[in-house]
């Protein structure tokens, strides 16, 4: 007889997917609060207060009255790593998929809520190699075919050397195949990152990364407007 | 920063690679290329200059000795490598309050200049900029900022007194509610009186106390240049980031000048602004130049690190021997004080108030070299030793929900009314955070119902999961929470949308083994996932995924659809599939959706009742098409020997 089928959510199940390809080599699922201290968003993140640096994340912050220190929607899932290292010993390897916000104006390809992936590995003589072929592995199993990966150079106060990611599909007849693609942002971990965690950066190395999930979906589905995620019409996620 | 080529030619001469060199150079080693054209006959490229590189690289100066590094060859004309030979001059005096607001303040005569329209080449080059020449003075500073990176501005000398022969500059913090009228802003006609919290600081005449200027940010109208203008100062000066960048926010004037302040660009630029100002102007605007007064009160020592080699190819991944390393530092143009075999110590450039740790240099070292150089390094399997709890739980609800034919979704976690508010909204309908799902869902819940058909669904089900808000004693607290809602009926709440929620909250609570303390309200329920995973066993193995075939998005019609229903006696054995898949061939393509919801057998025949939803991407359909298709439907059935219901 009938039976009405149920979908989950292309996010959930990219997060899924992503938590499961990352736990094939050693990646613990971690995670922190939404509503953020200024402390653990910025601050430990190498992001003083009016530098410039910060204009690179339009911030909602919550009113004095509700909070006890300065609080924020987390702009990124970034605060995590500090978190984290605070209260673990290297060697960390992490992911942080989550819900971050910004207070930007929205269309296709801007939301003011999207989900973050942060990537994060920390132990002795970590190298930007390292990051490379983790990400690597990570893409070519997430769209199932080789991929290849480029840095390119950037700036994110929280690490250093920063870099922009592109990435390669080598073959396959996808849309995206054989074509360079930026997808995320990354680097060493920052030594001031480290020191402020309580990790001693001359013994220990490390590298980030982050990026966005629902873009990956635009890359992996073809969503056409990232809104489409969270207006709740079935008619998206029943498509998944 | 916009860059325009030629301007860039000036200093690197025959070194100024072709524009898709000059591209790549940028992209693989220092700056994202938004792109090149050409405007006003010259190619003009715009670079994404990060925070790191604004104290050097917002000028053309700047990014022309950044390509001469990236090629290895020298500028042919570098303005910072030539001499400075300015006089002093007595006629003004310069109070400053606050050394570190403002350590240096230069400021130059000029007299007997006439204001006019600039010459051709500069206004070429300032359009070529996308900025509107207005004359020969003010677009003068503006072209020497653009060319070394220094901001400049210029006061009507005979609009202030002189006391005891000398013009009083002073530099001092506005006073709360001070106020001071600023010249028109680019673009605008009006000039901008604005009231000051204190923290700002101005330029003023010190024989009257009068504001001139928001120190970094804008001029004042008082002492503007105009079209009679017969003697001028100029000012080059440095001053406070921070304090820079605070006043421009503040008041919401953010302009190329006080840009490169918040970036803390070097100190010892500002003698050599002068040095190209007073040439340019008494070149363009004719007069003679008086002199120069230099109050530096404090200067920057420049910056030294040590770096290791091993911490070099440690952290890149490379195997570079030590002089590559050393060659790729010193094309920086930063000086090697000393170096043994495992270490060097560099001196920074003065205009790289970037480079100040080992990983500054070490950065360097890898995009001169370039990042496409290194090697990928494939991980190793690993076992995870800590699983997430909160993820395995909601995907174990998950699974079963969607087993029961309720679908996920996430909402927007602002809404219009509630209890903890942002203080900056995006809009007036996003400006509390949401303590409950419920209202969402409910929205959910109502929107999705006219889909039913569309989507082949016998009611409306979804669940979300994710974090709600509340104010607590410490703060803001949050929990993940879940909650499910059904709607069996068009026309809002019904009864029976409870009694299908009820199975599925037994369910769960199988699932999970332990009671749940559901909130049920009106076909919506919701539970504290966070306080019930807390008692849930810590997991030991994440569920495997299953292998799917690829999912391809296609876009959501906007336009309605229209459902029927056909039922048919088909003889027993007969099976529903092939029914169907006939059925939709005929029916073409605009029946977008088929359904099954009723089959009985009696008597050797099979009754399968199917609802077909049809819909097209561009138009609404009518009645009348969708009739002749199911009368075609009809018609066919017979010839199959199918019963028509």
């Amino acid at each position: 007889m009938y039976k009405q089928i149920g979908h989950k959510h292309p996010i959930s199940r990219m997060i899924s997917e992503i938590n499961s390809i990352f736990s094939e080599i050693g990646y613990t699922f971690a995670e922190g609060p939404e509503a953020e201290l200024e402390h653990y968003n910025f601050d430990l993140l190498n992001v003083p207060k009016d530098h410039p640096s910060r204009d690179m994340q339009d911030t909602f912050w919550f009113k004095d009255k509700d909070v006890t220190d300065p609080t924020v929607l987390r702009t990124h899932t970034s605060p995590v790593q500090a978190r984290y290292m605070e209260n673990n010993k290297p060697p960390i390897r992490i992911i942080v998929p989550g819900k971050v916000f910004r207070n930007e104006a929205t269309d296709a390809t801007h939301e003011a809520q999207f989900y973050q992936l942060e990537g994060l590995c920390v132990d002795k003589d970590i190298n930007l190699g390292h990051l490379k072929g983790v990400l690597e592995y990570f893409f070519s199993k997430f769209f199932s075919g080789r991929t290849e990966v480029r840095f390119r150079p950037s700036f994110f106060p929280f690490v250093e050397p920063g870099v922009e990611v592109d990435m390669k599909l080598l073959d396959g007849d996808s849309k995206l195949a054989g074509k360079w693609i930026e997808v995320m942002g990354a680097g060493m971990v920052h030594p001031n990152v480290l020191r402020g965690s309580g990790i001693d950066p001359n013994e220990y190395s490390g590298f980030a990364f982050g990026m966005g999930i629902d873009r990956l979906g635009v890359m992996k589905y073809g969503v056409e407007d990232i809104r489409d995620y969270y207006n709740g019409d079935l008619r998206f996620v029943n498509q998944f | 920063m916009k860059v325009v080529h030629s301007w860039l030619g000036e200093y690197l001469g025959k070194n100024l690679p072709e524009v898709s060199k000059l591209e790549d150079l940028m992209n693989f080693h220092t700056f994202e290329v938004e792109g090149t054209e050409k405007v006003e006959g010259e190619m003009v490229t715009d670079l994404d200059v990060l925070p790191n590189r604004a104290s050097d690289c917002l000028c053309h100066r700047g990014i022309a000795r950044e390509i001469a590094t990236l090629l290895d060859v020298d500028l042919e004309r570098d303005p910072l490598a030539e001499p400075i030979s300015l006089q002093s001059t007595k006629e003004i005096e310069v109070k400053i309050e606050d050394k570190t607001a403002c350590p240096r303040f230069t400021a130059s005569i000029v007299t007997d200049i006439k204001v006019d329209e600039s010459p051709e080449w500069l206004k070429k080059k300032l359009k070529a900029l996308g900025q509107r020449p207005i004359n020969n003075i003010v677009d003068a500073t503006n072209y020497v900022m653009y060319a070394i990176g220094q901001p400049l501005h210029a006061y009507d000398a005979d609009l202030f007194p002189k006391v005891d022969g000398k013009w009083q500059f002073g530099v001092r913090f506005a006073k709360e509610g001070e106020k001071v009228s600023l010249l028109a802003e680019g673009g605008k006609d009006e000039d901008r009186l604005v009231t000051l919290k204190g923290t700002e600081l101005l330029i003023v005449d010190n024989s009257t106390n009068t504001p001139i200027g928001l120190a970094g940010v804008k001029g004042g109208k008082f002492a503007g240049v105009h079209p009679g203008t017969k003697n001028i100062i100029i000012e080059a000066a440095h001053f406070h980031p921070t304090i820079t960048r605070k006043t421009a926010r503040g008041l919401g004037i953010v302009i190329d000048a006080s840009k490169r302040f918040e970036n803390e660009p070097s100190r010892e630029l500002t003698m050599f602004a002068q040095r190209d100002i007073i040439k340019l102007i008494t070149d363009i605007a004719g007069g003679t130049y008086e002199g120069t007064v230099d109050e530096y009160l404090i200067k920057k020592p420049a910056s030294r690190a040590e770096v290791k080699f091993d911490n070099v190819n440690c952290l890149l991944g490379l195997s570079l021997p030590n002089d590559e390393i050393i060659s790729y530092v010193k094309r920086t143009g930063a000086l090697i004080i000393e170096s043994n075999d495992d270490s060097f110590t560099a001196e920074s450039p003065f205009e790289r108030t970037d480079l100040n740790i080992e990983a500054d240099y070490i950065e360097e070292v890898g995009r001169i070299h370039g990042l496409l150089n290194i090697d990928s390094i494939v991980p190793e399997k690993r076992e995870v030793k800590i699983l997430n709890s909160r993820h395995y739980y909601s995907d174990l609800v998950r699974d079963k929900l969607i087993d029961l034919g309720y679908s996920e979704v996430i909402t927007s976690s602002f809404q219009k009314k509630g209890n903890l508010q942002l203080k900056n909204a995006l809009a007036s309908d996003k400006s509390y955070l949401r303590d409950s799902l419920n209202k969402n869902i409910n929205a959910v819940l109502d929107a999705n119902y006219s889909h039913v058909d569309l989507l082949g669904m016998t009611a409306v089900k979804v669940f979300e999961i994710g974090t709600v808000f509340a104010n607590s004693d410490n703060g803001v607290s949050e929990k993940t929470v879940i909650a499910i809602g059904v709607r069996t009926k068009g026309n809002g709440y019904n009864p029976k949308d409870d009694s299908e929620l009820t199975e599925a909250l037994e369910v769960l609570k199988e699932t999970l083994g332990t009671s749940l303390n559901w909130e049920l309200e009106k076909g919506v329920a919701e539970l504290d996932l966070s306080e019930t995973i807390a008692v849930l066993p810590v997991p030991t193995q994440y569920t495997k995924i299953e292998e799917r075939s690829p999912i391809q998005y296609q876009t959501i019609s906007q336009f309605p659809a229209i459902a029927r229903d056909i039922a048919l006696w088909v003889n027993e054995g007969e099976e529903a599939e092939k029914v169907v898949e006939t059925l939709v061939k005929t029916a073409g393509e605009m029946c977008v959706k088929n359904t099954l919801f009723d089959t009985f057998t009696k008597d050797g025949r099979t009754s399968y009742a199917f609802r077909l939803a049809f819909q097209s991407n561009n138009r609404t359909l009518t009645d009348a098409e969708i009739n002749e298709i199911m009368d075609c439907l009809y018609k066919q059935s017979a010839e199959l020997g199918w019963e028509v219901r």
